[in-house]
């Protein structure tokens, strides 16, 4: 091959190479948030807080699915008297998977995660998850937005936001943790008793990682 | 140079001391911290009399029916979540526990295949493909058939009270270690059969199962240990 046809054909490949890059980069910047339909509207913010689960000594029945592993116990939420809230989760023959608190200001602190499963992604996961059951986030730069038929209060966080999405707020719908252009994380909270809700459902829209929680009574 | 090796003298006499102050202290704390680790037992003098009958009343267990309460002890909260079910054992290698309440739950261990169903899901497994299964399949049986003490998972102390021995398991096996940092085994006097036991977790945690309501050497149908 020549030296001439050499440079031709590199010259080509630098063109191809340009233009997949920019149809790249238009795609990423064509891609709509799924929220964008959302208008602002005004309320009370403050109004989710009703949601928030008033745990004391909650039991749960716990099953979680990661990929291919199924885990299931019981899952123990209590009010601290320093106003945080401990979550423990243990299988049914006792033995402890992970001790978590959430601080009153949504300070996460972790008391124990069992070796086998203390891997950052796992425990990242799990905090961020029981940080939109707990709801002891910031509200102060939390935005109240409409998408003409439910309330989304969105909550900035680092990677996107965390909507909490109402009616006018005497029904909450679901929560959506998502990035900046999608969903992905859900949660619904349902049947509430005595501001504890019957049931907890999370799940994740990129991979398989669903927490299934079902309340214990007590005897 | 008398005042030297006089100094000298006192010097090594403070030393000698010490060690022996030393020593009493390191043997009352270790006594002190059986004894706080087991209320009301006390080691065993004669360990080889114990294994000898312990093994010899195991080997006539051909099965065992029984109830159990389960409680878990939280540490940090001062809280506890008791379970109860049913519990059975059958010479060999099988062993049936269903948990009734708070949740259900259920494990069957038959030879080296595993079954566990919960309120969503059944899952089957061979002990042999998971190594942790393996250990605690092994444990579990070992503590019924009584072969716990020559189960080289373990190193073992043996400690009574009037009316119990108590079986100190200490892991040894990485996979193990990893979860508990002794499991307890406490034994009836009047028959060796295993009354209880106690899994102190590394975390502080610990999980206590009582058996209640036994029953030895009825006739259990296989089926009730079917892993299909």
């Amino acid at each position: 091959m020549r030296y001439s046809q050499l440079i031709n054909l590199s010259r080509h490949l630098c063109k191809l190479l340009l233009s997949v890059a920019a149809l790249i980069l238009f795609t990423a910047t064509a891609r709509k948030s799924q929220y964008s339909h959302l208008k602002p509207t005004t309320g009370d913010i403050n109004c989710i807080r009703n949601f928030a689960p008033h745990f004391s000594n909650t039991l749960y029945s716990a099953s979680i699915d990661v990929t291919t592993h199924h885990f299931s116990g019981i899952l123990f939420f209590k009010l601290m008297p320093d106003s945080s809230t401990r979550v423990v989760f243990t299988n049914e023959m006792g033995v402890k998977f992970f001790d978590f608190a959430f601080t009153k200001d949504n300070e996460f602190i972790r008391y124990y995660v069992m070796p086998k499963m203390d891997k950052k992604v796992v425990v990242k996961a799990l905090h961020n998850d029981l940080e939109l059951v707990i709801l002891h986030q910031d509200l102060s730069k939390a935005v109240l937005l409409t998408d003409s038929v439910y309330n989304y209060t969105a909550i900035p966080t680092p990677k996107g936001k965390n909507y909490y999405i109402t009616d006018k707020c005497s029904k909450l719908i679901r929560v959506e943790k998502s990035s900046k252009i999608k969903p992905v994380v859900e949660v619904q909270m349902l049947n509430y008793t005595a501001g504890v809700p019957d049931s907890i459902s999370i799940e994740h829209k990129n991979f398989k990682f669903n927490i299934s929680l079902k309340k214990i009574d007590k005897e | 140079m008398a005042t030297s090796s006089s100094a000298s003298t006192k010097c090594l006499t403070l030393t000698h001391m010490h060690r022996i102050f030393l020593t009493i202290l390191i043997f009352c704390c270790t006594c002190l911290q059986a004894i706080a680790q087991h209320t009301g037992y006390k080691p065993l003098a004669n360990t080889d009399d114990f294994r000898k009958q312990f093994a010899k009343a195991s080997q006539s267990t051909q099965s065992i029916q029984c109830d159990f309460v389960q409680t878990k002890n939280l540490s940090m909260l001062s809280d506890k979540i008791v379970s109860t079910g049913q519990f059975w054992f059958k010479r060999d290698n099988k062993v049936r526990m269903e948990y009734k309440k708070p949740t259900y739950y259920l494990l069957v261990i038959n030879g080296s295949n595993i079954k566990t169903k919960d309120g969503t899901k059944e899952n089957k497994v061979s002990a042999k493909s998971n190594k942790m299964f393996d250990q605690v399949n092994k444990m579990m049986i070992d503590c019924v058939q009584g072969t716990v003490l020559t189960n080289s998972s373990f190193t073992s102390a043996i400690f009574e009270s009037p009316s119990s021995y108590l079986v100190e398991l200490t892991p040894t096996t990485k996979a193990l270690k990893g979860i508990f940092k002794t499991i307890d085994l406490i034994i009836d006097k009047k028959d060796y059969s295993a009354t209880g036991m106690e899994m102190m977790e590394l975390s502080g945690d610990n999980t206590i199962i009582n058996f209640t309501h036994k029953q030895m050497n009825i006739n259990i149908p296989d089926a009730v240990f079917s892993i299909d």
